[in-house]
This record gives structure tokens, C-alpha cells and sequence, in this order.
């Protein structure tokens, strides 16, 4: 008795798991983590898994916080996915690694209608799809410039102008603030100070990566004046200082596009401008700020590799970068030409941001980049506090840099 | 009572072999190898390095300074912890009409998440905060808490020893309650004072409450990371980068997994030296029967 109950029960097993693998169509699936709300993405991913009907994409959202743990430990299992969203400051770590999949030959037809190719190029191999781009740029309080006199229509576009709008607004005192310098967090500082200091000519390692360049005459004379904004405005953390923005007791500071975004949300009255990043002359030097993006990779573990081709290639088309930048607001498509479509230019914020990354310079693609970015920050953070001179501080950066240099990159 | 077989015991203590082996010998034994060898989750091809990554942390001035900053933090909250602790225990032990409400009061910072409560710290301790507000009322001066070097890690710490001494508290408790009562009415008819009931009685009958408490703080405080993660990072000047939150950046942003391994072994090795010698040191005094 019991034994023909058992038998029924596995037989009826056994023809369910028949129909149900008779019915599933051969679809293959493709493994994307993402670190946009799923809300954003998904509708992209419906559009692909119906120009492709044989590719079903199963994604999920990873968080800033957590998600390079969660790369690194899927990796380290043989688990990592097929396609994969990178913050491009992970990139030179991701490249020493040597897990990326080599794409140069099937992205070689995109070059010329992307940017950010330096963010995932090793030589000329290329690691990735460069998707949307990050930079910072000069966010200025209109009403603060009025009051302090100064012509809210016209941004500073030197450093002397900048020093001094930041002066006079400083100079309304209250609880008000000139300019905003970043302090007190890790790999945030950087970002601040070498726009300053690329905008003035200075570099951080020579074009082949071998030596270092950051003990120039270019860097000190760009530390030295970050240094003296210190003293009209104030120093503070990233999330302070975009608060006092948004409240109106900050004058300037530089800061991403994630303010454009919230300031409408927040503060809706506020009156803020956006501007290119101060250059050190209207005579001389760039408008340079820091190149960040967003890129989409592969690993050499995935299985289906040309599937997570295909959906990189999907992903950065014009007309779908766009449809994220706008959801999003934070980011910009990597498309060249997408500061001509109606979006932005009905956007002028988010065309300055378009614009600032013309100029922006990307992080150099060293395998000890983590180390060399630590330096520079203790460096500079120690001339921030006072306990070194600038030209202390660069010349400790050098000898920090050239010892990782000697080292090679591990 | 029949004696159960020795199969029957192992196969109800089973399941929590199977996921001590899983959870915990297998990460240990991992770890330990990974501390040998040039191990990294994301690349290819580990070599045996033999004590290199040791050697590499003993020679490395960052982990030095991150043990002083881990030594600074211990010596800095665990007298006052303790201290706060068994006084918080001494004002709500005896009844009281609402000794509830404050022993609720006191032990709830050790329920909520220790995020959370560093992320509310950030917040009150922001140069425009509640703190500074406070102060700047009563004409002091007014640091930027956790951006300032100087004061950063003692923010950090003052924090700690508010959250943690209601968790010792309550162990505080449990010893006091133990102490028979019997002792304390003895002394008061011999005329002791409350100073020497409290040093000749409850300090003795309470040291190995004392010991426990002392043991499994410094163990606690030994790992110090989730409050130096969020409000933090180690900055500024590295003065908040305690021995985890190094050996964190090494694994997780280095993937410099073996090398990480290594500084986890020695920071073990450290909090087993400090353990040992706080119980030598507490059982020593302990009176001789």
C-alpha cells in the first residue's frame, strides 16, 4: 500500500518535471548587478528581453555601501555576474585584478560615439563600456551674490574671482559662509583639490605611469590657494556642506549633480547657479575637474559573454543612456552629442555638467591607484590641518608615490 | 534516568556541530590559510607567502597606528564604562517607584543598532549641531567633533561608553541581586559605614561579575569598527582607524585578503594576551579561603 502511494507520488513528480521542462523555452539568462533603482532599470531590461527574445536578463541592485563587497566576494566564489555596473574610481583595481573581460574588439564600432574611454582603457585594450558619466562643478547661491554685491549672473570663472566672490559673501557674516572646502572623509578629498591643481597644468603621475609629478611648481601654487579658501568659508564634510547650500548659508563650493536634484525636493526656493570649475587665468589654464562614470564590465568567469556584450551595447545606446540619466538626474549619458538633445537643453544645470566633463580629468589606471589616491589625500588633509606646509605635503606625496611606483602595482 | 547512548547525543547536538563546522571552524581554518599566502578574492593563482604578511603588518607604521589608536580607544571608554555601569546599577537597584522606567531607560542604547546610533552621533556632533549648540549657549568653545583630529576619536569614544554601560548594567544587576542581603544587614548592625559595605562587601562578592564585564569589553572594544565605518572612515589624519577598520580597507578595498588575515591573527593574538592578563590580574587579588 504505502509503496504504490510512493510510487504515484514520484511518478507524478517525474511527469510535472517533464511538462515543465518541455514548456520552458530555451532562453539563455544573463546574470546583470546594477546599482540603480530597479524601478529605472527595469523598464530598460523589458525593452531588451523584447528586441532579444532569447536572452533573459535577471538583475539586481547593488548599494554604494556594500556592493564592492559583494562584487569582490561573488568573484572570489565563481559566482560573478555577467554583466556588472563599475564605479570608475574601482576600475584600476578591477584592471590589476586581470578578471575583466577584454572587449576591445567588440565595442571597437562605439568608440566614436562615447566619452570616457579612459576610465576602463588599459593601452589601447579596452575593459568596459564606459555608460554614464560623474563630474563635479561650481555650485554658486544667486541670492548670496546679490547681497554681497557681486553680479549673480555672471559666475566666478577665475580663482581670483573665485576668492574674491567668496570674500565678500564670507564678509555677510551671520551664519553664512563664502566657500565650502571639503574636509574630514576619505576618498572624497581628491576629487576636491586636483581640479585646482589639474586645471593649473598640474598632473599626478607622467603620461607612461612611471614617475610621479605631483611635487610640481603647478600643484603648490594650486594647494596654496585651496588652502587659503580655507579662510573665507569654512571646512566641512560633503553632506554638511550640500546642506548649508540647500539652506542658503553656503556661498560656493563644488559639488556633484546629485544637489541638482535634490535642491527642487529640498529647497525649492532656492536660487543656485552652476558653473564651470574655476581655472587659474582667463589667460591661462583648464577648466578641469574630476572625471568619474559609471562603466559596464564582464568577468572572465561568466559564461555568457557575448549575452552581457549584448546588453552593454544595448544599455549605452544613445536613446537608453538617456532614458537612465533622466530618471536618475545624478549622472550623464556617455553618448557624445547628448548635450544637444532637448532634455538638456532645457536643463541648463545638467549641461554645465555635461559641459565640466569636456574639461574633467580621469584618475590614472595604476594598479596601486588605492594606495597613491591615500596619499595624496593624507598629504593634502595634512596641510588642510596645519600640520604641514604645502610644500611639505607634496614633496611626502612624491616620495610616497615614487616608493609605490618602485613597488609596482600589487 | 537511563543513560542515553552516545549516538543519540551526538545526533541531537548535530545540527549545531554542522553549523559551527560551516560558520566557524571552516572561516578560522580559511583564515589561517589566507594569512599565509598572497590570497585575493578577485585574482588568480595564490602563493604560499610563509609569515611575509606578518612580518609585512609588524614593519607597516599604518597598523601601528591603528593598534595605538585600538589601545587608546580601550584605555579611554573601559574605566568609564565600568565605572558608569556599576553606578547606574547601584541608583536602580533598590526600589523605587519608576526604578523600571530607568533601568529601560539606560539599557535601550544597547538594543538599537549600533549604526543608527553613530549615524544620530554624526548629526549631534556636526559644527552646526545639537552639541556645539549646547555648548556655544554656556560661552564654550564649540569643535567641529568629528572633523577635528584632536577630538574625533575622543567623540567616538564618549559616545561608546553612553551606549555600552546600560548593557553592563544590567550584568551589574545580576551580581548585586546575587549578593545575599544577610551580609549587608550584618555589617549595618556592627556599624559599618555605606562606604564600607560598599568596599568590603559588594566590590569582593562582585569581582567576578567585575571580571566578566572587564573580559568581554575589552574583546568588544578590541573590535571597535561599525562606529568609525559610519562616521568616520578612519579620518581625520587616521586618527580614528582602528585595528578592524584597517584591516577592513585592506580586504575590502585593497583585496589584500592574506595580508587582512594576518592583521585579524595578530589583533587575536593581542586580545587573548589582554584577557588572560585581566584574569590573572582580577583572580590574583581574589581573598584567599
Amino acid at each position: 500500500m504505502r509503496s504504490t502511494w510512493r510510487r504515484m507520488w514520484i511518478g507524478a513528480w517525474m511527469s510535472g518535471l517533464a511538462v515543465l521542462i518541455s514548456c520552458a523555452p530555451a532562453k539563455q539568462e544573463v546574470v546583470f548587478w546594477q546599482f540603480w533603482p530597479v524601478e529605472v532599470v527595469q523598464p530598460l531590461i523589458d525593452k531588451f528581453e523584447k528586441e532579444n527574445p532569447g536572452l533573459d536578463v535577471r538583475m539586481e541592485q547593488l548599494t554604494w555601501q556594500s556592493g564592492l563587497e559583494k562584487i569582490t566576494a561573488a568573484v572570489a566564489a565563481g559566482n560573478a555576474p555577467d554583466l556588472c555596473e563599475l564605479g570608475s574610481t574601482w576600475m584600476p583595481r578591477m584592471l590589476a585584478a586581470g578578471q575583466l573581460v577584454d572587449w576591445s574588439a567588440g565595442v571597437a564600432d562605439l568608440k566614436s560615439g562615447l566619452r570616457g574611454w579612459e576610465l576602463c582603457a588599459v593601452g589601447d585594450a579596452l575593459y568596459g563600456l564606459p555608460w554614464v558619466m560623474g563630474t563635479r562643478a561650481l555650485f554658486y547661491n544667486k541670492t548670496l551674490f546679490a547681497r554681497a554685491g557681486l553680479d549673480s549672473t555672471r559666475p566666478p570663472e577665475t580663482w581670483k574671482e573665485l576668492e574674491e566672490a567668496a570674500q565678500k559673501i564670507q564678509r555677510l557674516g551671520g551664519q553664512v559662509r563664502g566657500y565650502g572646502v571639503q574636509a574630514g572623509e576619505r576618498y572624497v578629498l581628491f576629487k576636491k583639490f586636483m581640479p585646482f591643481a589639474w586645471g593649473n597644468g598640474g598632473r599626478i603621475l607622467s603620461d607612461d605611469l612611471r614617475s610621479s609629478e605631483i611635487d610640481s611648481p603647478q600643484n603648490r601654487e594650486a594647494l596654496d590657494f585651496y588652502l587659503g579658501l580655507r579662510k573665507v568659508g569654512l571646512m566641512e564634510r560633503q553632506d554638511v556642506l550640500d546642506r548649508m547650500f540647500k539652506s542658503g548659508q553656503l556661498g560656493l563650493q563644488i559639488s556633484g549633480a546629485w544637489l541638482v536634484r535634490s535642491i527642487p525636493k529640498d529647497a525649492p526656493g532656492l536660487r543656485y547657479g552652476v558653473a564651470l570649475v574655476p581655472r587659474p587665468d582667463s589667460e591661462r589654464g583648464t577648466h578641469a575637474s574630476f572625471a568619474g562614470g559609471e562603466v559596464l564590465v564582464s568577468f572572465q568567469q561568466s559564461k555568457r559573454k557575448q549575452a552581457a556584450l549584448q546588453l552593454a551595447r544595448f544599455l549605452v545606446r544613445p536613446d537608453n543612456a538617456l532614458a537612465l540619466a533622466m530618471a536618475v538626474q545624478t549622472v550623464q549619458p556617455a553618448t557624445l552629442g547628448a548635450d544637444t538633445t532637448a532634455y538638456y537643453r532645457g536643463n541648463p544645470e545638467q549641461l554645465v555638467m555635461i559641459r565640466q566633463f569636456e574639461t574633467a580629468v580621469p584618475t590614472p589606471n595604476h594598479p596601486a591607484w588605492v594606495d597613491m589616491e591615500e596619499a595624496i589625500e593624507d598629504e593634502v588633509e595634512q596641510a588642510l590641518h596645519d600640520r604641514k606646509s604645502s610644500a611639505q605635503a607634496l614633496a611626502d606625496a612624491h616620495r610616497r608615490l615614487t616608493e609605490l611606483l618602485a613597488k609596482g602595482g600589487r | 534516568m537511563r543513560a542515553q547512548s552516545p549516538a543519540t547525543s551526538w545526533g541531537l547536538l548535530s545540527p549545531w556541530i554542522v553549523a559551527f563546522a560551516l560558520f566557524g571552524l571552516y572561516p578560522f581554518a580559511f583564515s589561517l590559510w589566507a594569512s599565509v599566502t598572497d590570497y585575493s578574492p578577485i585574482r588568480a593563482g595564490t602563493q604560499f607567502v610563509g609569515l611575509a604578511n606578518y612580518g609585512r603588518a609588524l614593519a607597516d607604521p599604518a597598523f601601528w597606528t591603528a593598534l595605538a589608536n585600538t589601545a587608546f580607544f580601550v584605555v579611554g571608554t573601559i574605566p568609564f564604562t565600568t565605572a558608569l555601569a556599576l553606578g547606574l546599577a547601584l541608583a536602580v537597584q533598590p526600589a523605587f517607584p519608576g526604578r523600571t522606567f530607568f533601568r529601560v531607560g539606560f539599557f535601550v542604547p544597547s538594543v538599537v543598532s549600533v549604526v543608527v546610533l553613530s549615524l544620530i552621533f554624526k548629526g549631534l556632533y556636526a559644527g552646526q549641531g545639537p552639541v556645539n549648540a549646547a555648548l556655544r549657549a554656556l560661552g564654550l568653545s564649540a569643535p567641529d567633533w568629528l572633523l577635528d583630529p584632536e577630538t574625533a576619536l575622543p567623540a567616538i569614544m564618549a559616545m561608546d561608553v553612553w551606549s555600552a554601560s546600560g548593557y553592563y548594567m544590567i550584568i551589574f544587576l545580576a551580581g548585586l541581586e546575587a549578593i545575599p542581603r544577610e551580609l549587608y544587614e550584618a555589617a549595618r548592625l556592627e556599624g559599618a559605614s555605606a562606604w564600607d559595605r560598599f568596599t568590603r562587601i559588594t566590590l569582593p562578592l562582585l569581582r567576578p561579575t567585575l571580571l566578566f564585564v572587564l573580559v568581554v569589553n575589552t574583546v568588544r572594544s578590541l573590535q571597535i569598527f561599525a562606529e568609525v565605518f559610519v562616521m568616520t572612515r578612519g579620518g581625520p589624519l587616521h586618527r580614528t582607524t582602528t585595528v578592524v577598520y584597517y584591516l577592513y580597507e585592506q580586504a575590502f578595498y585593497r583585496f589584500d585578503l592574506g595580508y587582512a588575515s594576518a592583521v585579524a591573527y595578530l589583533l587575536f593574538a593581542v586580545t587573548l594576551g589582554l584577557a588572560w592578563a585581566q584574569m590573572r590580574l582580577v583572580r590574583s587579588e581574589e581573598p584567599t579561603r
